[in-house]
């Protein structure tokens, strides 16, 4: 029976054509590092899970933030698990996309034919970064508040456009609700978009050319 | 003869990868369903004797409305609300405290006593002084609170 649906499906969707170029293509000979890229890919689907989920309950003004935060973590069944797999997978992710960054310039896997591969894997690290600076802000509490005041001020730091930047990261000259739907809304919608961009134009790559292999001495 | 392999190193870390996967995803997908419906299941808090007025307001044979504020719970907000009984006694010792509230889709109902009815608004239903249907779709009578007498003052049960 599963075959006959897998083989329908197959002339209709040519699905396994897919599943080969995926997950059956030929790779080097490789060591553990080369897992840290799916590693972080692994990271960023929980990211989206359990973001959505907590979407679901909060709210992003000064009124509730905080409360609907607390609600969170305190009232709703398993509430402590999806906000505690949220706020631990953001620091592993920052961790991971680093090591992932080192183990390609290491093994110089950067190299021609792989640099498109490269450049939108260094947007991908922008990306990440900006899920954490803005993430950092939602629940709205003390450490909240002063880290966006501190990383906003280091931004304020830029010659000649940083005030510009400052209250454009802010919506204004001060922190305020204006600054946490905003850090809300580039949270949720505009660095989910560019990150799946990016991760779709990188997997693609990297499964078009296939991994580097390891370098030898004298190469 | 070489005896064929059933099961190789191949097909088991395949097996053991979907396997994983599998305990991965429940051990995020039934917190998950928890988490959302969660909520949704928690029964409302208990309810307490909420003052709403003194008996010598009621009029013999009129059902008369009180209301009362009290403070619920929804998530993380407090909100006071208003909670209203129409209440009526024919011989000043007897309470009944009735919901005001039509027990078809919960719009507000109005005694008129002219017509010594209640009158819903919205899709025309209509009750007598207990509350029974008299016409109109409401599925059932209105709903009543239980009340009592203390000091001349009239409490129900709600929250």
């Amino acid at each position: 029976m599963a075959a006959r649906v897998s083989e329908w499906l197959d002339e209709r969707l040519g699905w396994r054509k897919v599943w080969e170029a995926i997950f059956l293509r030929k790779v080097p000979k490789t060591n553990w590092y080369y897992t840290l890229g799916s590693a972080a890919l692994f990271l960023a689907v929980n990211q989206i899970v359990t973001g959505i989920l907590l979407t679901i309950y909060y709210v992003p003004t000064p009124d509730h933030a905080y409360d609907s935060v607390q609600f969170i973590t305190g009232q709703v069944p398993a509430g402590w698990l999806i906000r505690g797999l949220h706020h631990w997978g953001a620091s592993a992710m920052v961790i991971l996309v680093g090591l992932h960054m080192l183990r390609v310039i290491v093994h110089g896997s950067y190299k021609y034919p792989r640099e498109v591969t490269w450049f939108t894997g260094v947007f991908l690290l922008l990306a990440v970064i900006g899920f954490g600076f803005t993430g950092y802000l939602l629940p709205w509490d003390q450490k909240a508040f002063w880290a966006t005041i501190v990383g906003t001020r280091i931004a304020a730091v830029t010659p000649l456009i940083g005030d510009w930047i400052l209250r454009v990261m802010r919506g204004g000259d001060e922190l305020s609700a204006v600054t946490l739907a905003r850090f809300f809304g580039v949270h949720v919608w505009v660095l989910p978009a560019a990150l799946l961009s990016l991760i779709l134009v990188h997997l693609y790559l990297v499964i078009r050319i296939g991994i580097s292999a390891l370098p030898k001495r004298g190469e | 003869m070489r005896e064929t392999k059933r099961f190789d190193r191949r097909q088991f870390l395949g097996a053991l990868t979907w396997g994983i996967g599998a305990l991965i995803s429940a051990g995020l997908g039934i917190p998950a369903v928890a988490y959302v419906i969660g909520p949704a299941l928690q029964r409302k808090e208990a309810q307490d004797w909420i003052r709403i007025g003194s008996t010598t307001k009621v009029e013999l044979g009129t059902p008369t409305l009180f209301k009362a504020r009290v403070t619920r719970r929804a998530g993380w907000i407090e909100n006071e609300e208003e909670l209203s009984a129409y209440v009526r006694t024919d011989n000043g010792r007897d309470f009944i405290a009735m919901s005001n509230i039509c027990t078809h889709l919960g719009c507000r109902v109005r005694w008129v006593s002219g017509e010594q009815k209640f009158f819903c608004p919205c899709h025309n239903g209509v009750f007598d002084k207990d509350g029974n249907v008299l016409a109109g779709p409401p599925p059932r009578a209105l709903d009543r609170f239980e009340i009592k007498v203390e000091d001349e003052q009239l409490f129900i049960l709600g929250g």
